[in-house]
């Protein structure tokens, strides 16, 4: 079941890139919208 | 009943403008056609695709044309100011929903009678079970016609009606294009047993979405936009 | 930010760093799927954690359209979780996908539960359109909430009609469409249990911050236009009232 592992790894590296890049995105947001700096 | 009453009264209205603008009948209703005929150059029509595939067609064609048909309904209310002038009859929001959805609905349905002439000729399709078909059709459409209603006067108003509405309608009626097609297959293949449960689901969509309507149109209306 | 989130933000890390080792290292692999059985660790809680989130947008647009607890707060955190649920559906539908694909073969089934997931995805996209068309919670309140109440109630109901049009699709070839998985022993459960755990703290977290944003960000929008306004009168504008 080797060849299985490819999407194992695809599967867990969405994952954390989704999560990351929208948990990143939420902080950067945040800290402009602290600061009350315009869009 | 004074909800019939005024919700015939709005309906009345929607129909008799539809009557002296001809928007349904000139637009819509070719639209409807142009979509089958264009289905045919996306299929192949010579191995016999057309005839197996004709109720999906329809239903699609259908919904398309009711996008369309709800559009038009709101924004009739939208040119001078007619939807405050709606607001200042006093007129119950429910009334004004049935009415307004009742109105579609009328227009779906002449649709269809010219759609399903449309695919007998241009799909080679032959009718049977005609009861199911009937019953099928009109469960359909007031499913379709409530649904899209919502959304309109829920996006009434909006800048972005246009685009938002299709957005929100077609996710929200697959249960109808599910239920309507395999009605119609069960009935085209001659087995109309296997079509009326769909008929039963189709008719709790359609009781489900005139309840919604029912309850939201009111506070939507009154919504300043 | 506030000592409580750090600590779920932290205790979310951990569990989700945890349940990496869990479901890659100590499950055991599945007897038929083999290693692409691991998936089912990110993508079953990720479905879990969507239809959580809009069930807590639902929740929050009933709260807003009941003009007794009627508060910006709940326009603003329905909007929040249905983000953060948009996000997970579509984590879903890919990952199922890539589980899919060496388990069914293909990498799409047109049954019950990925089309309803798939339709879902598109009525919440449609929401935050939705959203996008009011400035502030006064002025689309009421019609987002109303979007995310069908919306809800219509998930089940598409449900219901594709499992129905399912079972009278059976194929004579067995496929193995439910992606059903027998659990044996005890990591396999344990890391299913966990996984769902991580993510619900993931969730909370998430959606916490994301509410915050949403805060601020109205704050923002309120008092950017007091002061357009109260700079309009300082210059001496005359103050429109109604109509141009």
């Amino acid at each position: 079941m080797d060849e299985n592992w490819g999407y194992v790894v695809a599967g867990y590296a969405v994952t954390v890139a989704t999560l990351s890049a929208y948990g990143a995105w939420l902080w950067q947001r945040l800290r402009r919208a602290r600061r009350g700096v315009g869009d | 009943m004074r909800l019939a009453h005024d919700a015939l009264l709005v309906a009345g209205k929607d129909l008799r403008i539809e009557l002296r603008s001809r928007v349904a009948l000139q637009q819509i209703l070719p639209f409807g056609a142009i979509v089958l005929v264009l289905f045919a150059f996306a299929l192949d029509p010579d191995r016999g695709v057309l005839p197996r595939v004709a109720p999906g067609l329809f239903w699609t064609a259908v919904l398309l044309a009711a996008l369309l048909s709800v559009n038009r309904a709101f924004a009739l209310e939208e040119a001078n100011a007619a939807r405050d002038g709606l607001r200042l009859t006093g007129l119950d929001g429910a009334a004004v929903f049935l009415g307004k959805a009742a109105a579609v609905a009328v227009q779906l349905v002449v649709l269809e009678v010219v759609l399903g002439v449309g695919i007998v000729v241009l799909y080679d399709v032959s009718i049977r079970g005609v009861g199911l078909i009937v019953c099928a059709a009109v469960a359909a459409t007031a499913g379709l016609a409530a649904t899209g209603t919502v959304y309109g006067v829920l996006a009434s108003g909006l800048r972005a009606r246009e685009t938002l509405v299709p957005l929100l309608v077609l996710p929200a009626v697959a249960p109808v294009m599910i239920g309507g097609t395999r009605a119609f297959e069960a009935a085209l293949d001659g087995a109309p047993a296997d079509g009326w449960p769909w008929v039963q689901l189709l008719t709790a969509f359609a009781v489900l979405a005139v309840v919604a309507g029912t309850l939201a149109f009111g506070p939507l209306l009154e919504e300043d936009a | 930010m506030s000592t409580r989130l750090k600590l779920l933000g932290a205790a979310a890390a951990a569990s989700l760093l945890s349940l990496a080792v869990l479901a890659l290292v100590v499950a055991p692999e599945d007897a038929r799927q083999g290693d692409a059985q691991r998936l089912m660790y990110v993508h079953v809680p990720a479905a879990w954690l969507a239809y959580l989130a809009f069930f807590v947008t639902a929740v929050a647009s009933a709260l807003w359209l009941w003009k007794r607890t009627r508060s910006t707060t709940w326009d603003l955190l329905a909007g929040s979780s249905a983000e953060i649920g948009v996000v997970f559906t579509a984590l879903a539908l890919v990952l199922g996908s890539l589980w899919g694909r060496p388990t069914w073969g293909t990498w799409w089934e047109w049954d019950a539960r990925v089309t309803t997931t798939a339709v879902l995805f598109f009525l919440y996209l449609g929401y935050l359109a939705l959203r996008r068309t009011g400035a502030t919670a006064e002025a689309r309140g009421t019609r987002c909430a109303v979007a995310a109440l069908i919306a809800f109630l219509d998930v089940p109901v598409v449900h219901f009609s594709v499992t129905w049009w399912e079972t009278l699709h059976q194929d004579a070839t067995v496929l193995n469409r439910e992606l059903d998985v027998k659990m044996e022993g005890f990591w396999m459960p344990f890391t299913l249990v966990w996984s769902v755990v991580a993510f619900t703290l993931l969730y909370a977290f998430l959606v916490t911050l994301r509410l915050r944003l949403a805060e601020l960000e109205e704050g923002r929008e309120a008092s950017d236009l007091e002061r357009a306004i109260a700079e309009r009168v300082r210059a001496g504008d005359p103050v429109p009232v109604g109509g141009s």
